[in-house]
């Protein structure tokens, strides 16, 4: 079965296409990532999917469902982490969980939910002095407490600081293994790494590639080596073909090269001149950002209409 | 602290309840409303400006005019801190919880769409009751019931009843306007000017804080506006006539037609979601 079905979905604004005839399939506890830049579609997208717009042309269906028609029982297997929502500031965590859950058939127990989205200190702490992590959790806290079968995340994690980030990562990756099927929206490729099953890239309202984040990396092309010169002095000794790798600190090399065997033989070759260990030398696939900038870059040079 | 355990979860029991499934065990609106005025009442006290304005307004200006209390003056006074209540506080509130994105979150949520905006003018139209009851009680309070300067207050059992229906429908009748009214105001910053441009031309015209005399067209026309059938009907039970009924009805009608009105409109346009700030990275513009 298949959770979500879109089919030649689009969506003008006006005269503004926002999404282009985008097309596919989310199956039952799937985790999706859809990615792109500012302005790409997505959460026009999601928007769609969640029933708060219709499409302009096209058919979508979300728990066999159309999500803008969507009943209150329906709306009661999804789960929703929105962009543009707040909560009210005078309520305790634990209040404004009780409040949500009572919305639900079945909801979580507060104190699962609270557990699940890494909340438990701060339960009894009003919403209003939370940080924007904290925050961010009780917005999934909210997302999950009526057990959803689908669950929405736009952007979870954008103007989070790394540890905070981490943290929200941690309590979706909970969920994941409870067979919920997650839509993720983010700007951050590391996050759709670390916590996706498949990979939907949009630029200018249109798929541009449906993928997993290994096919991602593997279509980046070359892998990359680096290497960090244990004495910087040695730098003026490196070969021609080398040096002009060498970022501007003048002690790293960072190369991208389709012949990684040559680059390693004439790194091996300066190594023994100069009596260096190659201790920290990395031999590595492409980045998955690089992939994701490439598939970008591609999209937007084949006659992408460039706006934002 | 609390008492939570703060070990993560490693196993969590998952079900894959039908949609029909889920639809037979959804919780009751009725209780689902009860919970919702609940809620909004908790967010009033809990804010307490609300309060702190529709109740103390009317207080300093019936102390300020000490000793030329009469039943339409008190009545004009509790239907000022009604209105301020029901229309400017509410309004800005409302306006500001849908700005925040607050509206959406529960519009997100499966409470019925109703529960919310019904809650939100029910627990309303309650605290605006309070605020005008206190007005009256106040000036029972300072001056007794009998004034030097005009008709003495009378409240009887069925008049107390009488004026609780009347501020009722008349917080009713504000609030469900206002309810509507903030669809048209787009911003946190146009909210109270907006609100306070219709309120107070609408107040002074229908003799809430001074009579006026006023051509004859005007005195009409605020027959036929939510604030003047207020004072007539509030005066009539504080100060009740031989052979008048108690609540008159033309009064009653006017406030339940503004209600049942504002409502109406409300539910056709009344609006969830912020307004996006124009040429804000990523944002797109709106379907008109």
């Amino acid at each position: 079965m298949s959770a979500i079905v879109a089919e030649h979905v689009t969506k003008r604004f006006g005269g503004f296409e926002a999404v282009s005839d985008v097309s596919f399939e989310v199956p039952d506890g799937q985790f999706l990532a859809v990615l792109g830049p500012n302005g790409a579609g997505k959460t026009t997208t999601l928007e769609m999917l969640e029933g708060f717009s219709a499409p302009t042309s096209g058919t979508l269906q979300v728990l066999s469902a159309d999500p803008h028609r969507g009943s209150r029982a329906w709306r009661a297997r999804i789960g929703l982490v929105l962009q543009s929502t707040s909560l009210d500031p005078g309520l305790t965590v634990r209040d404004t969980l009780a409040l949500f859950a009572g919305l639900y058939p079945d909801p979580r127990p507060v104190s699962e939910a609270i557990e699940l989205a890494d909340l438990s200190a701060d339960a009894a702490t009003k919403v209003g002095v939370l940080s924007g992590g904290q925050r961010r959790r009780v917005d999934l806290a909210i997302g999950i407490i009526g057990r959803p079968e689908v669950l929405f995340l736009d952007e979870p994690t954008t103007a989070l600081d790394p540890e905070a980030r981490r943290r929200t990562w941690a309590a979706v990756e909970n969920l994941a293994t409870t067979g919920t099927t997650i839509v993720l929206t983010t700007h951050y490729i590391d996050e759709a790494d670390h916590l996706a099953q498949r990979i939907l890239v949009l630029t200018d309202g249109r798929i541009a590639t449906d993928t997993t984040p290994a096919q991602l990396r593997a279509q980046a092309g070359p892998a990359t080596i680096r290497y960090v010169l244990e004495d910087p002095g040695t730098a003026r000794a490196l070969p021609a073909r080398l040096a002009r790798h060498l970022e501007p600190d003048g002690r790293t090399l960072f190369i991208r090269s389709t012949d990684t065997p040559g680059v390693l033989r004439e790194l091996a070759d300066f190594a023994d001149r100069h009596r260096l260990g190659l201790a920290g030398l990395e031999v590595g696939p492409p980045s998955l950002e690089e992939a994701y900038l490439a598939v970008i870059d591609k999209q937007t040079r084949s006659g992408g209409a460039g706006h934002d | 602290m609390t008492d939570d355990t703060t070990t993560p979860a490693t196993a969590i029991p998952q079900t894959a309840p039908s949609g029909r499934a889920v639809a037979a065990r959804l919780p009751n609106p009725a209780r689902l409303l009860a919970a919702q005025i609940g809620y909004q009442i908790r967010q009033l006290l809990a804010s307490g400006r609300t309060l702190a304005i529709g109740i103390g307004l009317p207080v300093i200006l019936l102390i300020a005019s000490k000793g030329k209390g009469s039943a339409p003056n008190v009545a004009g006074y509790a239907a000022f801190g009604l209105t301020i209540t029901a229309w400017a506080s509410y309004g800005v509130r409302l306006v500001a919880a849908r700005e925040s994105g607050l509206l959406k979150r529960w519009r997100a949520s499966p409470l019925p769409r109703w529960c919310y905006f019904l809650g939100a003018i029910l627990a309303t139209t309650l605290t605006a009751v309070i605020a005008g009851g206190v007005a009256v009680g106040v000036a029972v309070l300072l001056w007794g019931t009998h004034f030097d300067a005009g008709p003495s207050i009378q409240l009887t059992g069925k008049g107390t009843a009488a004026i609780l229906i009347v501020f009722a429908l008349a917080a009713l009748a504000w609030a469900s306007a206002a309810t509507a009214v903030t669809s048209l105001i787009p911003s946190v910053e146009a909210a109270f000017p907006t609100l306070t441009l219709i309120y107070f031309p609408l107040v002074i015209i229908s003799g809430v804080l001074f009579s006026l005399n006023e051509p004859h067209w005007l005195s009409t026309l605020v027959t036929y506006l939510p604030a003047q059938p207020m004072i007539a009907a509030a005066t009539n039970a504080v100060h009740h006539g031989p052979g008048v009924p108690f609540i008159p009805g033309r009064d009653a009608a006017v406030l339940a037609a503004w209600a049942v009105g504002g409502l109406l409109v409300a539910i056709l346009v009344f609006r969830w979601e912020p307004h996006r700030p124009r040429g804000h990275a990523g944002t797109r513009p709106r379907p008109s």
